[in-house]
């Protein structure tokens, strides 16, 4: 072996050693876990446990976050087009700059102001109540599904956003003026113009997304730990209250399938659209 | 079906730069006019103030009487073949020529069957299907033509649409568009700062120069009757030269200097004083150092460079310590003593202002 392939061995060595140790490793272990019972026999039994107890959570996470992503798609569409299209420059830049706030603030915090701004006396009713819109009598607490999901959107919209905006911003501009010129509104001219050139992008940023919002487990402790909730939640409690770690790894290996499955379609439209190229 | 365009003392500013200084322009019904004019002078700036998509800070534009100068791009009526053809790349020919049809909520059949019409028209006849992506140069060029053709606008803009193809296929291609214009008798603008593209296509050539009109009429009237050093170095005139004269008897006498005898200019105005005289390279001619002639500009050099560009040589000759570009048929050598010959037709004479 001559000294610069050596070399080359050796450099890559630290990162093949990390990734083995931190992520190969303890993947393999998880499914393995997943299929086998306290004594190391193979076993369905834990998806079995899975999906008796935890039934309704397994449809309602992908649910969640089905319906989180979809909102994020809009709002990333709405807020990038304004960008890109807006004519008030005062408003595209003041936009531009605040959309991103949330991006920096851990899921933990945002489920701690939502749980301070969505909660029956939260900030939300309180101030539609002071300004008369709201009957103190109908207030209801929004910290049920309906606060996860808005904390995942207000949460990942940016994120998404981002990268969209970011697409939209470098495309050739006279496509855009171009189906202005020919009588597109602006609205049309996002919907069938700009948003068919950034589908790629997009479609990223909601994968991304979704993987993310798939593994957060302290919006859903925080926001709505009744049940209906989501498979993390489940699965902290498998550990944490029964040290149960054979049927958490068969959650664990539900959702890694449901992201791997949202994975798979989007790679799978990828392929044909180049193929069809 | 084609319009009127009528602007008025137009004004657009970016930021605080005043892009167009009050440009005033008429545009008859069925005319081709070319705006001319090197980077920087307005000429895609007015453009897109005629489109709507630059607003104007002054002045007004009417279409057919009517004003649209506060009308949005997209409520014109006009329409525009980019440089870039700005085609959409996720449709296919056929889609990207149908599109502006279906903004006017024609039918899908009759939309089918004009965008054939279209298709054959532009001879894409079979590519309808085809993604942008997979069409070439010239194909994709004859789609954004028939994009902005199929919906019949008032007013056609082409904002140098010819720059991104070969010269081959340019040449065929302008013959083409004019052809195209003639024949359905649309009111079309062309953005060029290629003289000889403006020279070819256009009915009347527009020269714009730091954001105003420097000259504008038909084309062998701006060639011939530069009213500018400006526009006749423009307009391939870039051989200047100061001179003295003296106005006699309605002619321009040129006063005899270190490097030229005197000559006799007819035609024009009759100048006194510090002249400056432009002339083209292909309407000189070299002869003996020792040629004289009572009307012929004559200017003593050497020949400093020689090439061979096809069917002529190309002389770079020194007069004093200038240097003119001269084409002549026959061949001299470096170092030669020549004389450039310039028939009064060929010398376009005015003040010299800067001396």
């Amino acid at each position: 072996m001559s000294p610069s392939r050596l070399l080359s061995i050796l450099l890559i060595l630290p990162a093949l050693v990390v990734l083995l140790a931190l992520f190969v490793y303890p993947l393999g272990f998880s499914v393995v876990s997943a299929f086998t019972d306290r004594s190391g026999a193979a076993t369905l039994e834990n998806f079995h446990t899975a999906f008796t107890t935890y039934r309704s959570d397994l449809i309602f996470t992908p649910a969640i976050v089905g319906l989180s992503s979809l909102l994020i798609a809009v709002l990333a569409i709405a807020i990038g087009g304004y960008l890109t299209l807006g004519e008030n420059r005062a408003a595209v830049r003041i936009l531009g700059a605040v959309y991103r706030w949330p991006l920096f603030i851990p899921f933990i915090v945002a489920a701690q102001c939502m749980r301070t701004f969505l909660g029956r006396n939260g900030m939300m009713n309180n101030s539609l109540m002071a300004l008369g819109v709201l009957d103190p009598a109908q207030a209801q607490s929004f910290l049920d599904w309906r606060g996860i999901v808005i904390t995942f959107v207000w949460k990942q919209a940016p994120f998404v956003t981002l990268m969209v905006a970011g697409a939209m911003a470098s495309l050739d501009r006279s496509t855009i003026d171009a189906a202005r010129n020919l009588g597109a509104s602006r609205l049309r001219t996002l919907l069938e113009i700009v948003v068919p050139q950034v589908r790629d992008t997009l479609y990223v940023g909601l994968i991304l997304s979704f993987v993310v919002m798939m593994s957060v487990l302290s919006v859903p402790a925080m926001i709505a730990s009744d049940s209906p909730t989501m498979i993390t939640r489940d699965m902290a409690w498998r550990i944490e209250q029964l040290g149960d770690y054979h049927t958490a790894n068969a959650l664990g290996f539900v959702s890694y399938l449901m992201t791997g499955l949202v994975a798979w379609f989007y790679l799978r439209a990828t392929m044909r659209e180049r193929a069809g190229r | 079906m084609s319009a009127s365009l009528h602007i008025d003392r137009v004004e657009v500013a970016y930021g605080g730069v005043k892009v167009l200084k009050g440009v005033s322009l008429d545009v008859a019904p069925g005319e081709f006019v070319a705006l001319l004019g090197s980077s920087g002078c307005g000429k895609t700036t007015l453009l897109r103030s005629i489109s709507g998509f630059v607003p104007v800070s002054g002045g007004a534009i009417r279409v057919d009487g009517s004003d649209v100068t506060a009308v949005p791009p997209e409520r014109r009526d006009m329409a525009m073949v980019f440089q870039s053809y700005a085609l959409w790349p996720h449709m296919t020919a056929a889609q990207n020529i149908g599109y502006g049809l279906k903004l006017r909520r024609m039918a899908r059949a009759d939309i089918a069957r004009r965008v054939d019409e279209i298709l054959a028209m532009l001879k894409l006849d079979g590519l309808g299907e085809r993604m942008v992506g997979q069409l070439s140069g010239g194909q994709r060029q004859r789609v954004a033509l028939g994009r902005a053709l199929a919906v019949n606008p008032r007013i056609l803009l082409l904002d140098e649409p010819l720059s991104n193809l070969d010269a081959r296929i340019r040449e065929d291609v302008r013959h083409e568009i004019k052809a195209l214009q003639k024949s359905l008798g649309i009111t079309a603008i062309h953005v060029t700062h290629d003289r000889e593209e403006a020279m070819v296509m256009a009915d009347r050539i527009v020269i714009l120069d730091a954001g105003t009109i420097a000259q504008q009429g038909p084309p062998e009237e701006i060639y011939n009757h530069p009213a500018s050093p400006f526009v006749a170095a423009f307009l391939g005139a870039a051989n200047a030269i100061r001179l003295v004269a003296k106005a006699e008897q309605g002619a321009t006498h040129i006063e005899a200097g270190p490097f030229n005898g005197p000559a006799r200019v007819r035609g024009a105005a009759a100048l006194s004083g510090p002249v400056i005289a432009h002339f083209r390279s292909e309407a000189a001619e070299l002869v003996e150092a020792a040629y004289v002639h009572d009307d012929d500009l004559v200017l003593r050099g050497t020949v400093r460079q020689v090439s061979y560009p096809g069917g002529f040589w190309r002389y770079a000759v020194a007069v004093g310590d200038r240097q003119f570009m001269v084409d002549d048929d026959r061949r001299r050598e470096p170092g030669a003593a020549v004389g450039i010959r310039l028939p009064p037709d060929a010398i376009h004479l005015y003040p010299d202002r800067a001396s």
